[in-house]
């Protein structure tokens, strides 16, 4: 490279130095549109595209291999509303949700409770009760599906002891769902009382001070005081109670696959079987976004429950 | 009266503790009992003999070995894309005010409201097209990015002291040494608690795995382990027992070594103490 070559690289370099500043200061949303453009591109790609096209595709016929969407207005939805086997899975939703979200959230409240005052064990007793929360959900419906066997199983070997017969829990049309409501609400539990865990620890200790000077005790304390201090906490774990039961997913398909006779099947199962089973992803992406709408009345719903005592 | 209560709320306390770790003590129980061992009946709550050939059929036969291996590299570059993603879209969320930055933050908050079944079926026709199916990167990149972690990580940096941030804009610093320099440090348990949030959610998935990887060899561990328990092991309980461990384990660990950012990160809030 000749001096003079090499001159005229390095003017070119003063250039656009001396430019780019200025560019910078004439637009001052272009490093931030940068920095935020990954995750703008991921968010709309996977969540806001899919969420639209699983809207307009509940409208359509769609064929699995690709192909022309066909449009059949609301037939899906009618074809799913009127198929016995979704109404099945809808109503076992709500009696799987029934099972599990009261009794989580009592039991997690009241053993957030019973932890937070366990003194000096406190930081093993809450490591024990969390540890559910933490386990892989497959693994964990294996462990359970053996506990309930039929012939051989500890719960049915337990019960024998107590002179019960056994109980078929996972064979019987009757009881399956109540079995996999009860892994549901061994670990939901876990979850909402790591969730109320976290907010007694935000109540200050001047109310403490306060309540047992006022000889408010007891569960009136809790309902009249400590519950509406940590009314955010109760929300949060409301919302995270309701989201993974009638989510369920998981365990129900590695523990009954949805039966006997459809007798555990719950609305994620039936979208799972809808669309990959009987590759209706019309139907599927119908049946999902009845979930999300009923999801979405769910959160109004609660919101005003929740905020009806205050307002 | 009051030693009757205390009474009471320890045996609660036991109970609850016991219904907790019984099925974590009965699969590691089984995992390293002899076969013929394994059902209740007869037998103790003890194994009389430990057999790890258990954990050797599981890792080799039940496919587990390589589910592990898929597993790590799925959920390490699945923390990696998302790290990169959210820090600098929560920074900006978080600290920048322009006209857009609010549409912007309401976005992502509506993103982290939808369940993921309701994007699932478009989802796997989109990456069947892009001919992602039954690969790797099928596994990727549907999660490139968190909606969630960007919220929990703009609630974080929003903490910031704007004074801070001041200096460092009269120092010359700009948006991306901002970032690097003082935002990232100073959000540093946040990234923490995210990242094993992530690490957690992704190690677990079950239901996207299911639906893309056909290929045993890019099973991942929970999907490994359902496909084992479905055909191969047969009647093999203490084998599949072993890969229930091996899939639980790392993220029990990570729990007990990490309780603070483990919290943290599922409930969005600190636990003192």
């Amino acid at each position: 490279m000749t001096a003079t070559a090499q001159q005229a690289v390095n003017r070119d370099d003063a250039a656009t130095h001396a430019a780019s500043p200025s560019f910078l200061d004439r637009h001052p949303g272009f490093v931030p549109a940068l920095l935020i453009a990954p995750a703008a591109v991921g968010i709309v790609l996977f969540v806001v595209v899919p969420t639209i096209l699983s809207a307009v595709g509940s409208l359509f016929s769609i064929p699995l291999a690709g192909g022309a969407w066909r449009f059949v207005g609301f037939a899906n939805f009618q074809r799913i509303l009127t198929d016995p086997m979704v109404l099945q899975a809808m109503g076992n939703t709500i009696v799987y949700s029934l099972m599990t979200i009261v009794p989580s959230l009592v039991i997690g409240l009241g053993l957030a409770l019973l932890a937070d005052r366990a003194g000096r064990a406190k930081p093993l007793v809450r490591t024990a009760l969390f540890l559910p929360m933490t386990a892989n959900l497959v693994a964990m419906a294996v462990v359970f599906r053996w506990m309930f066997a039929y012939q051989g199983g500890f719960v049915n070997e337990l019960l024998g002891w107590f002179g019960i017969g056994a109980v078929n829990w996972l064979g019987d049309p009757h009881t399956s769902l109540l079995t996999v409501a009860l892994v549901g609400v061994w670990r939901t539990s876990s979850l909402t009382m790591m969730i109320f865990f976290a907010g007694l620890a935000t109540v200050p200790v001047s109310i403490d001070e306060a309540t047992r000077a006022e000889g408010i005790r007891g569960l009136t304390k809790l309902v009249k005081v400590t519950l509406p201090i940590m009314r955010p906490t109760v929300v949060f774990a409301c919302v995270i109670a309701v989201l993974t039961s009638v989510q369920v997913f998981d365990t129900i398909n590695v523990m009954t696959q949805g039966g006997p006779l459809g007798s555990s099947e719950t609305l994620l199962t039936m979208v799972w079987k809808l669309g990959f089973s009987y590759y209706d992803l019309g139907a599927a992406s119908a049946l999902s976004l009845l979930l999300l709408l009923a999801l979405l009345g769910l959160g109004i719903l609660q919101r005003r429950v929740l905020a009806g005592g205050n307002r | 009266m009051n030693t009757a209560l205390r009474v009471v709320r320890w045996l609660i306390i036991a109970l609850a503790v016991l219904v907790s770790l019984f099925p974590f003590y009965w699969v590691l129980r089984t995992s390293l009992a002899p076969a013929d061992q394994v059902f209740f009946n007869g037998i103790s709550l003890f194994p009389d003999r430990i057999d790890l050939g258990n954990f050797a059929r599981a890792w080799t036969q039940g496919g587990l070995g390589q589910a592990v291996l898929v597993g790590a590299l799925v959920t390490g570059r699945i923390l990696v894309l998302q790290l990169i993603t959210c820090i600098p879209a929560a920074y900006v969320l978080a600290k920048v005010r322009l006209r857009w930055t609010g549409v912007v933050l309401a976005l992502v908050l509506g993103c982290v409201l939808v369940p993921s079944q309701v994007t699932l079926v478009p989802t796997f026709i989109g990456i069947n097209a892009a001919g992602l199916a039954d690969t790797m990167a099928g596994l990727i990149v549907p999660f490139l990015t968190s909606a969630f972690g960007i919220f929990l990580l703009r609630q974080q940096m929003t903490a910031i002291p704007e004074a801070l941030l001041e200096a460092t804009r009269v120092d010359g610093l700009g948006h991306v040494r901002t970032l690097t320099r003082v935002v990232v440090p100073m959000a540093a348990p946040g990234i923490a608690a995210f990242s094993v949030f992530s690490v957690f959610t992704h190690w677990n998935e079950y239901l996207w795995p299911l639906l893309v990887a056909r290929t045993p060899s890019l099973r991942t561990p929970p999907l490994a382990l359902a496909v084992f328990q479905q055909a191969d092991a047969g009647f093999d309980y203490s084998a599949l027992a072993a890969g229930a461990v091996i899939v639980t384990a790392p993220v029990v660990l990570l729990f007990l070594f990490a309780q603070r950012q483990f919290v943290q990160g599922m409930s969005g809030a600190e636990v003192p103490g």
